[in-house]
């Protein structure tokens, strides 16, 4: 009887300083069976970022601990050539005709948006062989090594492409990426669902702040390039300024448009548009030429529109094609980035995303005489001369990504 | 209670209304599966193309598709077979053995039932990106999660169970020499047949619709069940295959839900009639 | 083992069959939300912006926490409506779940007759389709060639509907109600049928009308049933995120699910997603222990 009336049995106190002392334990013990954080290439974390710029050229190191691939290496047999790309961004027949061509399988993983698709690049557990990023995230990829260096001599179809990209500013001597789509950001709009000429608006960017065509418009859900046109509508042309006022401006003005218009924020233009989801939308210029082949309850292509400044004056950017650390198939990745780069896929490629390629044997002129472009989107193509005089969406150095993404949080959580 | 009056017309329209509301869009839904066009709104015409006409997007010729449906079945029987027996051992044990430490694992069981999907879902995708474990962003990871989300289920359906049998049939095969492991194998187990059989049923049908877990521990598109490729063409450019993949999936369900239940049905035939319902089989009831 | 007795094995046997489901739980769902505190109260890599966690107490730093509580209650809180915003649907949905399911439940209880089966299984098969293609089907349905469209064009003066998919608060809110309504109904089926009809014989017996038994007899009767649909609705409503996506699209419609979502994949704000996890785990603490505590009751599981 006495034994019941202790508090603890012997057999509850063991039991219990087990379960302590394992718990105690365990939390030390995380701490040393964690983490996997990135480091670079050279086994030390980076403490700067460099960033490049037109201004500001940079030619990536390849660290002696990252090699490119030998030369003449036969492709992986019976593989799965794993890409990492935005959905309906790369037509089917041309991943179907690569697969037939070397007898291998491509298993396509899409993303979002860039923030989504960076983090899981970065966790590097996935064995991604290609990715299809922009260059606002190479100072990233390459600083934590990331990325293979390119061996040129599988990829001879650069020259198919501008002249410019083997020696690009965000890549000297194209070491780590190749071209993929060029674009620019516009404003998109049916014409028979809104009426609107937004040509003729003395600011077009205004015209997402019209109450006229509130809850029937869309921006782009990319912080950089929602937060670029906010800052273009203000005259601001630095588009990766650090400048806390300029910050400011674009925050008061984004949560403006929650309250005005209330856009939706999503980057499914290319269906939503055509579909009659809304009549108005900022736009990638590859997207507005995609429209027309989604085109849904009897909407035409003819009443697709495009705005794009004619000076030249706006967001011109491009896509890159890059081969990760952790590809299983680096052959066939270098391979799939030449086949992609080759003209006459190239072109195959167009006609289906509506994303135009940098290839030499595109003449802009003659795109909407070819039928790539119907005529009415015309401001649609890309030009190169833009390239000279439109901004570009650099990439930001830690900090002041920070204070972006702290701007575009408050934007998304609907204050 | 046999008097009708307008009272019980009124709600038994409402429930009929109700009904149609809760069941006809997935209706509609299934019938666009067969929809001879593009659209998944204006009815063409009848016809298989989302199924295995169309070469290049229908079910049996995309690959993602297929890769999404096999990976959710194989997802679904792994998880299952992991956390049926796991549960019911684990039901067996908080059952009987007294003290602190299984109440808090109760209460925790418990807990796991009702939290919401996304914390659990996100604190697992952090253990796993930042501790080196077994554990991968994909199968692994996803497995860990369902088994994690669903071991509740089978815990308190077979508690149930026992709350019902009572411990007077495990104390008579050992007043009769049996040894406790032999009474528990032989004489309880069988008895809780049913509720395992409910438990894994149950399991497989709720695994294979799961959202959240799955599509936070996914690793590249081989690793996409279909509610992820749902979801994801949804907020993109579907067509009427995603149709297709989910009445498929349903179609799935179903099979094994009525499978489970005539078997249920069947190990239940010497029992009372309101513990052999379709509501005492999915414990809802 | 000293003893070598039946009883003594029989106490051993269980505590060996609940050991591996308990090392289970531990490992996989109390190591995870530990992970998330050490995430939260951890730092920031300054160049790449991915979590460093701290595991030890004593290392803990509270600068990513504070940062969302500011922003939450501050008076630059632009936290804090979406967190109302999702209380407000919340309640709002779970409201318009039980004024649905109480009818529903009643009639299949006590008034269905020879079709309760049938009707039982229609009220159940919602469980075994996935939410997902429920919502595709309102998608299309609601989408702007959509046959619900077309419906309210027909009947309304919204020729084109009223751009329910692009960022309506009632949108979303319908579609909570839609996907949790089953979680509703079952629990209050088993309570309403719980009730026995003697109860009921008896009140009208002594002169109650049916109104008066209902609300005197078979209402508070059926309180607890009714506690529980709530909290099983309710809870897997605080970290939907996904019907918000679906049926919207646009921040005017951010719940505390979307903060969360948007913030756990982004460089830079996993601590904060681990601190919005906190905040709704806190949140949904008191009516998850009270679902426990109604659970564990023994004469709430026996008929």
């Amino acid at each position: 009887m006495a034994a019941q009336r202790r508090l603890w049995t012997r057999r509850q106190l063991l039991v219990r300083a087990a379960v302590s002392g394992a718990a105690v334990s365990g939390v030390s013990a995380l701490g040393g069976c964690s983490t996997r954080t990135p480091s670079s290439a050279t086994g030390s974390t980076p403490t700067k970022l460099r960033i490049a710029s037109p201004d500001n050229p940079v030619t990536w190191p390849i660290p002696g601990d990252n090699p490119p691939i030998e030369d003449g290496l036969a492709p992986e047999r019976g593989a799965t050539l794993r890409l990492y790309n935005y959905a309906d961004y790369l037509a089917p027949a041309v991943m179907k005709a690569f697969e037939e061509l070397y007898d291998v399988d491509i298993s396509l993983s899409t993303f979002n948006n860039a923030d989504e698709a960076l983090a899981k690049v970065r966790s590097a557990t996935i064995p991604f062989d290609v990715y299809f990023p922009s260059y606002d995230q190479i100072g990233k990829l390459v600083s934590a090594g990331l990325l293979q260096p390119l061996n040129h001599s599988y990829i001879p179809h650069i020259s198919d492409a501008w002249p410019v990209f083997t020696d690009p500013w965000y890549d000297g001597e194209w070491r780590y990426t190749v071209p993929y789509a060029i674009y620019t950001t516009g404003i998109g709009w049916r014409a028979d669902l809104v009426d609107v000429d937004v040509g003729g608006y003395e600011n077009p960017y205004d015209v997402f702040w019209d109450d006229r065509y509130a809850g029937d418009l869309a921006v782009i859900d990319d912080f950089h390039t929602a937060m670029g046109m906010v800052l273009l509508r203000n005259g601001i042309t630095d588009l990766n300024t650090a400048d806390p006022d300029q910050l400011e401006i674009v925050r008061a003005d984004l949560l403006d448009l929650t309250e005005q218009t209330r856009p939706k924020v999503t980057i499914t233009m290319y269906n939503d548009l055509p579909g009659g989801q809304y009549g108005l939308t900022q736009m990638w210029s590859g997207d507005a030429v995609n429209a027309q082949y989604y085109l849904g309850g009897g909407a035409r292509k003819e009443d697709l529109r495009f705005w794009f400044p004619e000076d030249g004056k706006g967001m011109v950017d491009n896509d890159l094609m890059v081969v990760l650390n952790s590809a299983r198939n680096p052959v066939l990745a270098h391979l799939f980035l030449d086949y992609v780069l080759e003209a006459k896929n190239s072109i195959a490629n167009f006609s289906w995303t509506g994303y135009q390629p940098p290839q030499r044997s595109i003449d802009p002129e003659r795109l909407v005489g070819q039928g790539y472009v119907p005529p009415n989107l015309r401001s649609a193509v890309v030009r190169e001369e833009y390239f000279t005089s439109g901004y570009r969406l650099l990439e930001l150095p830690p900090e002041v990504d920070t204070a972006w993404h702290q701007v575009w949080q408050e934007f998304k959580a609907g204050a | 209670m046999t008097r009708r009056g307008s009272g019980h017309r009124v709600l038994a329209a409402a429930t009929v209304l109700y009904l149609l509301w809760s069941l006809l869009p997935v209706l509609v839904a299934v019938l666009f599966s067969f929809n001879d066009s593009r659209s998944r709104t204006s009815w063409s015409g009848f016809s298989m193309r989302w199924y295995y006409g169309d070469l290049e997007r229908s079910v049996w010729f995309d690959d993602s598709l297929q890769t999404a449906l096999i990976h959710t079945l194989r997802l679904g029987v792994i998880a299952t077979l992991i956390t049926v027996p796991l549960g019911v051992a684990l039901a067996l044990g908080l059952d009987r053995w007294r003290g602190r430490l299984p109440a808090g694992a109760n209460i925790t069981v418990l807990l796991a039932f009702v939290l919401p999907e996304t914390l659990l879902a996100v604190a697992l995708l952090f253990m796993v990106t930042t501790l080196v474990t077994p554990l991968q962003l994909g199968l692994s990871g996803q497995v860990a999660g369902l088994v994690t989300f669903q071991l509740s289920y089978p815990v308190i359906l077979v508690r149930a169970r026992l709350l019902t049998i009572g411990e007077q049939y495990e104390e008579a095969a050992i007043d009769l020499g049996a040894s406790p492991v032999a009474a528990v194998r032989r004489v309880l187990l069988p008895m809780l047949g049913p509720a395992i059989l409910a438990s894994t049923v149950l399991v497989f049908a709720d695994v294979i619709d799961n959202f959240v877990i799955v599509r936070y521990l996914s690793g590249d598109a081989a690793t996409e069940p279909t509610s992820v490729k749902i979801y994801n063409s949804a907020r993109a450019a579907p067509t009427p295959a995603l149709n297709a993949l989910a009445s498929l999936m349903l179609a799935a369900s179903l099979l094994a839900v009525l499978a489970g239940y005539a078997l249920y049905r069947f190990l239940t035939r010497g029992e009372r009639a309101d513990s052999r319902g379709l509501g005492a089989f999915t414990g809802e009831v | 083992m000293p003893d070598t007795s039946s009883g003594q094995r029989v106490r051993l046997l269980w505590p060996l069959l609940a050991a591996p489901g308990m090392v289970w739980m531990a490992l996989l769902f109390v190591t995870p939300l530990y992970v998330v505190l050490a995430i939260v109260f951890g730092q920031i890599d300054p160049v790449f912006r991915s979590p460093l966690p701290a595991w030890l107490p004593w290392e803990w730093d509270f600068t990513q926490f504070n940062f969302v509580i500011d922003h939450v209650f501050g008076a630059d809180g632009y936290f804090g409506p979406a967190l109302v915003r999702t209380a407000v649907y919340v309640v709002v949905a779970s409201s318009m779940c039980v004024l649905i399911a109480y009818p529903v439940a009643y009639y299949t209880a006590r008034c269905a007759g020879r079709y309760k089966a049938l009707i039982l299984t229609l009220l159940i098969a919602p469980f075994w389709i996935s939410y997902m293609m429920r919502m595709l089907a309102w998608v299309n349905l609601l989408q702007d060639d959509g046959l619900a469209t077309r419906a309210i064009s027909a009947l309304t003066l919204f020729p084109s509907g009223f751009g329910q998919l692009n960022g309506q608060a009632s949108t979303v809110v319908l579609g909570l109600v839609y996907g949790y309504v089953p979680y509703m109904i079952l629990p209050l089926f088993a309570g309403l049928d719980r009730i026995p009809a003697a109860t009921l014989e008896a009140a009208r017996d002594l002169g109650a009308s049916r109104l008066e038994a209902f609300r005197r007899v078979t209402l508070p009767l059926s309180r607890p049933a009714i506690v529980a649909g709530v909290l099983l609705t309710c809870l897997p409503m605080l970290g939907d995120y996904f019907t918000n996506d679906l049926l919207s699209g646009s921040p005017r419609t951010t719940t505390a699910g979307n903060l969360i979502n948007n913030s756990a994949t982004t460089a830079g704000q996993t601590g904060q997603a681990g601190a919005f996890v906190l905040i709704v785990l806190l949140v949904a603490l008191v009516p998850m222990l009270l679902f426990v505590r109604t659970t564990r009751d023994p004469s709430a599981v026996r008929s």
